[in-house]
């Protein structure tokens, strides 16, 4: 297809929307309302556009303008500017946009006029000021004056939607991306205009916004009327540090960015990747980051003569490790790490305990399976025709993947990618979209997803796979067999039927795989259980498991909180003084991922990478680090002592390229999953505790509340007044 | 204590209008507003989540489409809700005035109801009288037209005794299979497609 942009000829897929055509070309158009993942409704009217197209006679010529051979066909343009991004590119269609057109420059000026009228000029006080596309657009595209010399309308503002969302009324601009996403992508419809024309304003009456991806709408708002609370008044966007990295609390992986202010944590932000989580993270990712910035440990604590833990420094810690595992045998100690973190990390491990020959050596969480059916990615989900979910609860589990299957009952349209990337306006999402809970099929317990299936089998445990694989029931006989009708189906497996699940597990899925042509996605315990498993971090033969602590003789703990110590020695590396570490003998300061540098595993198979954010931690060090303070304490010299040795011994070892992770992840096929008994259960939660409350932060609790209630010094309205 | 409980027959009845689908079931969200507001002169939150779970939306949804139109009240409203219509044509001819002998004679602003119950008063966008500026509508009854201070005095003087005055001009005009337009008195006013009249034959020469 053929379209003339600006007057430049472009080659375009069919279908491709007038706004991603001048994109497309190089171009620019300003926009508020539409957005990459949501419907387009021309909503804000500010992506004007000149357009116009060829036309047919009756006997299916073109009508031509000029002369003999220089006759071209003659365009007809619209005699107003379009909205362009609900309006699809046609063959032949020319298209003129702000930069060739003044009609449109003229236009685009206006509608800002308009659109500021009764916009608030709230700038230097507004968080979003810096991040503000409505800000950025007025200096780009408006007169940078106003004709309407009145006071402006005054509503509501501070207006707690939730406890993590505020809405200021009066600098909304009604692009309704806010309605629509929860519309269209958690399927809820709590928010919506209410009142009309110079009244309306956006409202709820659901009494707050549902948990799990509420968050969202602060990211896609255009300008400052939806605010992130937990960030709120805590720094302008030039301010911050912006790391690009992944999200580490749930095996999804989504991008997220982190930004840090003097050190501090101060807010994170959705990130775009197109395979793993579009545009969307759930409200644990965004708003459960305070731990990551308060009561850390920052310097080794050693338990002194009188039993209370003291503050020291590293080299004080090697020798109190040192003194403490004196007359021990190397191979006596215990490594334990939290399965969050990363490969290399791993690596570091495994070479380790190869060099102390220690059989004790595990991660948690993890299970006890390794499934080897073909792998599902999330693209694979999303573009299913039908889904068959058993034992798992997503909300807990893995909350984006959920999105993941909603986009699939109401179609599992992915945007077309361009050179400027994502559609912006793809014309194939409709508001409202019909959904299709046929397509979907939950085995297990009542869980947020329940809701939207079409069919519903209440199981417990490890019995919903079987039974449906040797169905019992006419539900589950229906189910079945919509599985083998199916022409791409996927099975996900959730935490209830993976806890326990043992070989005949694995074979039962091997083969209602191989038999359905299902694809399959096993949830993984831990944010990095599956890169972990790969690197044979389970208990080697007679060796003592993570369930069996409390038995060792001596241990290293790496940020895991199982509230016993070992028999003997204990050595604790976390971020925060958990109960293990009170209980510790030596504790070393751990660093977050938030500020690390390495790769994780996520639910697909996809490698991630992780970057450091500023973020302070005084003398804390990751694992690979401490690894390597504690075999100089064990008076051994440890192969792996940096990042750049971890990847070279991945690539040596496994043939990955740790070091060149593209920002998309890559899925890499890994070495064989180990397994062993793990002896306990994997309950998944995803809010931990230290999420939950801000700790010691309660004044700050406090001073948001108050704000929230607050009362904007106004002064008298003038009228007539230019404001 | 819900509306709909006891009337199965009348939302079975509502329903039946619409296409039995998810679709069809959110379309039956105006006319349950109706019955709603008839009742009991407004709409509560009560019943707009009411109204939600009955046409399986959200009460949000209900009170955005309900808030959409001003003939919905989300406030209790008088046994007489008198309108007035404050759009141009009326202002200039003494709509203001009106509305403020309204407010004055009765002591309640838009939003409350008098003492007695039995009054509010709404002021509202062009009820499409223009002619007989300035009007005003009581309920759904009908258009009280050219209200002047005396009119006025005599319409709230007969309501205060629950004898409301017939109105000038019956609403709603109802419209036949075959287009035709007649007053709820049954009174046939305008034509229909099939009963046109004749236009005089054209007069001049050649247009």
């Amino acid at each position: 297809m053929k379209v003339v942009v600006d007057g430049v000829e472009l080659d375009l897929p069919a279908g491709t929307s007038a706004i991603d055509a001048v994109f497309q070309s190089g171009g620019d158009v300003p926009y508020f309302c539409a957005h990459k993942y949501l419907s387009p409704v021309g909503a804000c009217r500010m992506c004007l556009i000149e357009s116009g197209s060829p036309r047919k006679n009756p006997d299916g010529t073109f009508v031509m303008e000029g002369e003999g051979d220089a006759a071209t066909p003659k365009i007809f343009w619209f005699p107003k500017p379009m909205a362009s991004c609900t309006m699809q590119a046609t063959e032949g269609m020319h298209i003129r946009s702000a930069k060739t057109s003044e009609v449109v420059a003229k236009a685009q000026a206006g509608m800002m006029e308009f659109t500021l009228l009764n916009h608030p000029l709230d700038c230097p006080t507004c968080d979003k000021g810096g991040a503000c596309e409505l800000q950025d657009r007025a200096f780009e595209y408006g007169y940078g004056a106003s004709r309407f010399g009145f006071d402006r309308r005054h509503a509501d503002k501070h207006y707690p939607l939730s406890k993590y969302v505020i809405l200021d009324q009066e600098r909304c601009i009604h692009c309704k991306r806010c309605v629509r996403y929860f519309e269209e992508v958690p399927g809820q419809e709590v928010l919506d205009f209410i009142e009309r024309g110079g009244h309306t304003f956006i409202d709820t009456e659901e009494g707050g916004l549902p948990t799990g991806f509420q968050g969202n709408i602060t990211d896609i708002c255009p300008v400052g009327a939806l605010l992130d609370n937990v960030a709120r008044f805590r720094g302008r966007n030039w301010e911050y540090d912006h790391t690009p990295t992944t999200c580490t609390l749930c095996p999804v992986g989504c991008s997220i960015t982190v930004d840090a202010r003097n050190g501090r944590l101060e807010r994170i932000v959705a990130g775009e990747n197109r395979d793993v989580n579009e545009a969307w993270i759930c409200d644990a990712g965004r708003f459960g980051h305070s731990f990551a910035s308060h009561d850390r440990l920052t310097v080794p604590l050693i338990r002194g003569a009188d039993g209370q833990l003291h503050a020291a420094d590293w080299d004080a810690a090697i020798t109190a490790i040192n003194r403490g595992l004196a007359g021990q045998n190397m191979d006596d100690l215990a490594l334990y790490i939290g399965a969050d973190s990363t490969l290399e990390e791993g690596l570091a491990l495994e070479s380790l305990a190869e060099l102390t020959g220690t059989k004790h050596v595990d991660h948690w969480p993890r299970y006890e399976v390794n499934i080897t059916a073909p792998a599902a990615t999330l693209t694979d989900v999303a573009t299913a025709d039908l889904v068959v979910v058993i034992g798992a609860d997503l909300g807990e589990e893995a909350p984006v993947l959920e999105l993941r299957i909603l986009e699939m009952l109401r179609g599992g349209l992915l945007p077309a990618e361009f050179d400027h990337g994502t559609a912006i306006a793809d014309l194939r999402l409709i508001e409202r979209p019909v959904r299709k809970p046929e397509k979907l099929v939950v085995i297990g317990q009542e869980s947020g997803l329940w809701k939207h299936a079409g069919t519903r089998i209440p199981a417990n445990g490890l019995s919903g796979l079987t039974r449906l694989a040797t169905p019992d029931t006419d539900d589950l006989r229906a189910a079945l067999k919509a599985l083998e009708d199916a022409k791409a189906p996927v099975i996900i497996l959730g935490a209830d039927a993976l806890n326990g699940a043992s070989g005949s597990f694995a074979s039962t899925v091997a083969s209602l795989a191989s038999r359905t042509g299902a694809k399959v996605m096993a949830i993984p315990a831990g944010p990095n259980s599956r890169g972990l498993a790969a690197l044979n971090l389970v208990p080697r033969r007679g060796g003592l498991g993570y369930a069996q602590l409390a038995q060792a003789p001596a241990a290293f703990i790496s940020r895991l909180d199982p509230g016993v110590k070992a028999r003997g020695f204990t050595v604790v590396h976390d971020t925060h003084l958990t109960s293990t570490a009170q209980l510790a003998d030596v504790v070393l300061p751990a660093l977050t991922n938030y500020e690390k540098r390495g790769t994780t595993v996520n639910l697909e198979g996809r490698l991630l990478g992780l970057e450091q954010a500023a973020l302070s931690s005084g003398e804390a060090a990751d694992l690979i680090r401490t690894l390597s303070a504690l075999a100089e304490a064990l008076g051994v010299k440890a192969k792996v002592r940096g990042l750049r040795g971890a990847q070279t011994l991945a690539a040596a070892k496994f043939g990955l390229k740790l070091e060149s992770v593209p920002p998309r992840g890559v899925i890499h096929p890994l070495p064989t999953a180990t397994t062993a008994p793990t002896g306990q259960v994997h309950t998944p939660t995803l809010w931990t505790e230290r999420m939950q409350v801000p700790r010691g932060d309660s004044a700050r609790a406090e001073h948001i509340n108050s704000l929230i209630g607050m009362e904007l010094p106004m002064t008298a309205v003038q009228p007539g007044g230019d404001d | 204590m819900t509306y709909f409980a006891d009337k199965q027959p009348l939302v079975a009845d509502i329903f039946s209008r619409y296409p039995d689908s998810p679709q069809g079931r959110r379309s039956a969200l105006m006319p349950l507003l109706r019955e709603v507001q008839d009742a009991e002169g407004f709409v509560s939150e009560l019943r707009m989540a009411e109204i939600a779970s009955l046409c399986g939306t959200t009460a949000t949804e209900v009170r955005s489409v309900m808030s959409f139109y001003s003939t919905y009240h989300t406030v209790p409203t008088g046994r007489y809700h008198l309108q007035v219509c404050s759009t141009l044509m009326c202002a200039l001819k003494g709509s203001d005035e009106l509305w403020d002998e309204l407010v004055t004679q009765l002591d309640v602003q838009p939003g409350e109801v008098s003492p007695d119950g039995r009054f509010s008063v709404q002021k509202v966008e062009c009820l499409g009288s223009c002619g007989t500026a300035p009007m005003m509508q009581i309920n759904d009854d009908g258009y009280y037209e050219n209200v002047g201070p005396a009119k006025c005095a005599r319409i709230l003087e007969s309501l205060r005794h629950d004898l409301q005055p017939l109105p000038d001009n019956l609403v709603p005009v109802t419209i036949t299979a075959d287009g035709r337009q007649t007053l709820a008195s049954g009174e046939v006013v305008g034509t229909s497609i099939t009963g046109l009249t004749r236009l005089p034959e054209h007069a001049g020469g050649d247009v």
